[in-house]
């Protein structure tokens, strides 16, 4: 806390006349500054008995064996596990708002005196593993560590789950990508297969070894099974006569209308067949049959 | 007077009833390590070992809460050699705590004093002669918390972990030696289990002392926290017990309440200074809005623009060429043009 004091009043404490004239003097040489308060530095300074510390320890401390009081003071562990790998920086350096580095320095501090401490401890035939049979009573009851088991469970499952999930989802991307990959190959194999055939129907090139050269190399290396039923040469036969009657491609509408030529045309006409009438007289041929009958019923009867 | 003696003297038989029923006990720690069958459990107590009669007593004043309540209650759990009392009135004065802890027959305490309900003061004292220091109590884990998943003996001995910092100042080392006292459990004190499986650790960190506690695994140092943990913001170190005169007076400590009227008052400056720019804008917005009078010299350079004669159209005009393409007809009206021209040939 910085504290303030009015300049004024504690110069005339000082000196109980002052006049205008010294102060103008001083303030020309620069010891009175503008402003009313005058900022005095910090705090008064915090106690620190030095030599009653030392002395009232020395008539405190208790002249124990180590046994009896078990303390060890040492700095952090050099890293056991990794040394190389993950480097905590010095006590010095450990920063309190970084949670993970300042638990690790307490821990590393904590490993440091037990590595010094078991073989003193083992030295003064002091026990430090509990064997398996021995019960007794825990600092923890067993519904506390149960509970503290299962979080940790729930936890990992928890932890599983959503790396499973994270994996899924990676998978997942991947084959969506791969999928656009094949879909985007295939889309520029048709066109440029297309734009060959484009060019030689239009005659710009007579070559036709672009379908020949396309097609193999998919198939080269798959079974000849698999690969034989895939090369089509062309649609079925059925299909083939079909577009071969209606026609393959190009506009559909009206193609089927008459037109002035085909409305002349009257090749496919015979006198013979038209109209049921001609000298065959095929149109009454099957009618003719009952008619028989009946005039064979008729002349039996008029027999 | 009579009762305490009985039970003086059953307590002091007891131990030596055990002794006698695990005679092989008190041998048994001669060969330390793995043969972990029956014959190496060394007995709890040894008769007649227990020399350090280290007592410390464990209790609050009124008013605190309950995670302070549990962490007390955890200290009691890992020191075999506490003992509990009431909570103390609030308007007793300290200095009772010395009669307290003579009447509990303690020659440690450690005091938990609860302020405003929110802030937690602990007393750590030697109790007739003194020293004593007072800590601020921050960040306090219980052993109740799942996250910490050690566990330990109840009244095993703990070993008492301390940062070099201990070492090199000398309010430091007082600290070092109290905690040494108060905390570590006496060899061979009849609560006490045999074994040590548990490290209390103190370090220094941005001015404050923590406290972990953590179980020792196996014999490579393999840890495990086992709580509870807090933090110790050194006050002050007196020279009596709960009072005398200052020793020690820690520079960079902040009172909780100094720390939370900074706290508010820089909340407050802030907003004083969003209010200031408020009305800043409001005030010149007002003043934009000032209006001029109305100035009778402005006009006189404005020309008035030339007047156009008036213009009647009397005829309609010209329909505008369409520059597009022409209407697409219907196929019907196409196709109907098409017989209207091929009779027309």
């Amino acid at each position: 806390m910085a504290h303030y004091q009015n300049q004024s009043s504690e110069s005339e404490s000082e000196e109980s006349v002052v006049t205008d004239k010294e102060l103008q003097a001083a303030f020309s040489k620069g010891v009175l500054k503008p402003g009313l308060n005058v900022v005095l530095e910090g705090h008064q300074k915090s106690l620190n008995n030095v030599d009653g510390l030392k002395q009232c320890l020395s008539e405190f401390k208790q002249h124990l064996a180590w046994v009896e009081r078990l303390d060890m003071t040492l700095g952090q562990a050099p890293n056991v596990m990794s040394p190389t790998s993950y480097h905590t920086p010095d006590k010095a350096t450990v920063d309190p708002e970084d949670d993970f580095q300042r638990e690790m320095s307490f821990y590393r501090q904590a490993q440091a005196a037990v590595l010094k401490a078991l073989p003193l401890l083992h030295h003064q035939k002091v026990p430090t593993r509990r064997p398996d049979d021995y019960f007794a009573e825990m600092a923890k009851s067993d519904q506390q560590m149960q509970k503290i088991r299962h979080k940790l469970k729930s936890k990992q499952a928890a932890m599983e789950k959503s790396e499973k999930a994270k994996q899924l989802r990676a998978l997942r991307k991947y084959g969506k990508k791969v999928q656009t990959e094949v879909l985007q190959k295939r889309q520029k194999e048709k066109a440029t297969v297309l734009n060959a055939i484009k060019k030689y129907q239009k005659g710009i090139s007579d070559r036709l070894d672009f379908l020949d050269e396309e097609q193999p190399p998919p198939h080269q290396g798959k079974k000849e099974g698999a690969g034989s039923q895939r090369i089509k040469k062309g649609p079925n036969a059925k299909r083939r006569y079909k577009n071969q009657k209606f026609g393959f491609g190009g506009k559909k509408k009206g193609s089927k209308w008459n037109t002035r030529e085909s409305h002349n045309d009257v090749s496919s006409f015979r006198a013979s067949v038209a109209h049921n009438k001609g000298p065959g007289k095929a149109g009454k041929k099957g009618s003719n049959v009952s008619e028989k009958c009946i005039q064979h019923i008729t002349h039996l009867v008029h027999w | 007077m009579a009762a305490a003696k009985r039970k003086r003297g059953g307590a002091a038989a007891r131990p030596r009833k055990r002794a006698r029923a695990a005679p092989n006990g008190s041998r048994s720690p001669a060969e330390p390590g793995p043969q972990g069958a029956e014959h190496s459990v060394p007995a709890p107590v040894s008769k007649g070992k227990w020399k350090n009669k280290e007592r410390v007593l464990i209790f609050s004043s009124r008013g605190i809460n309950f995670r302070t309540r549990h962490l007390m209650q955890d200290l009691r759990t890992l020191m075999p050699h506490s003992k509990a009392d009431t909570k103390m009135d609030r308007k007793d004065k300290l200095f009772v705590i010395n009669e307290v802890c003579e009447i509990k027959n303690c020659n440690k305490c450690i005091f938990f004093e609860a302020k405003k309900k929110q802030d937690l003061y602990m007393w750590l004292s030697n109790s007739p002669q003194g020293p004593s220091a007072k800590f601020l109590v921050q960040n306090i884990h219980t052993l109740a918390e799942l996250k910490m998943t050690g566990n330990c003996l109840k009244g095993s001995r703990p070993l008492l972990s301390f940062d070099p910092v201990f070492d090199k100042e000398p309010h430091y080392a007082l600290l070092k030696e109290l905690f040494i006292q108060i905390f570590s459990t006496p060899q061979y004190h009849p609560k006490s289990q045999p074994f040590v499986d548990h490290v209390f650790t103190f370090s220094i960190t941005d001015n404050r002392i923590w406290f972990r506690n953590y179980q020792i695994i196996e014999e490579d140092a393999t840890l495990v926290e086992i709580g509870p943990r807090f933090v110790l913001n050194l006050i002050k170190i007196f020279q009596g017990s709960f009072g005398g005169p200052t020793l020690y007076e820690n520079p960079h400590y902040q009172s909780p309440n100094m720390h939370r009227r900074l706290t508010r008052l820089a909340v407050a400056a802030k907003f004083k200074e969003k209010q200031q720019v408020k009305e800043l804008q409001k005030f010149r917005k007002k003043e934009e809005k000032i209006i001029i009078p109305e100035d009778p010299t402005e006009i006189v350079f404005e020309t008035p623009a030339a007047e156009k004669p008036l213009e009647i159209e009397l005829v309609k005009p010209e329909p505008k060429v369409n520059l597009k393409k022409k209407k697409k007809l219907f196929q019907r009206q196409r196709k109907m043009q098409k017989k209207l021209s091929r009779v027309g040939v």
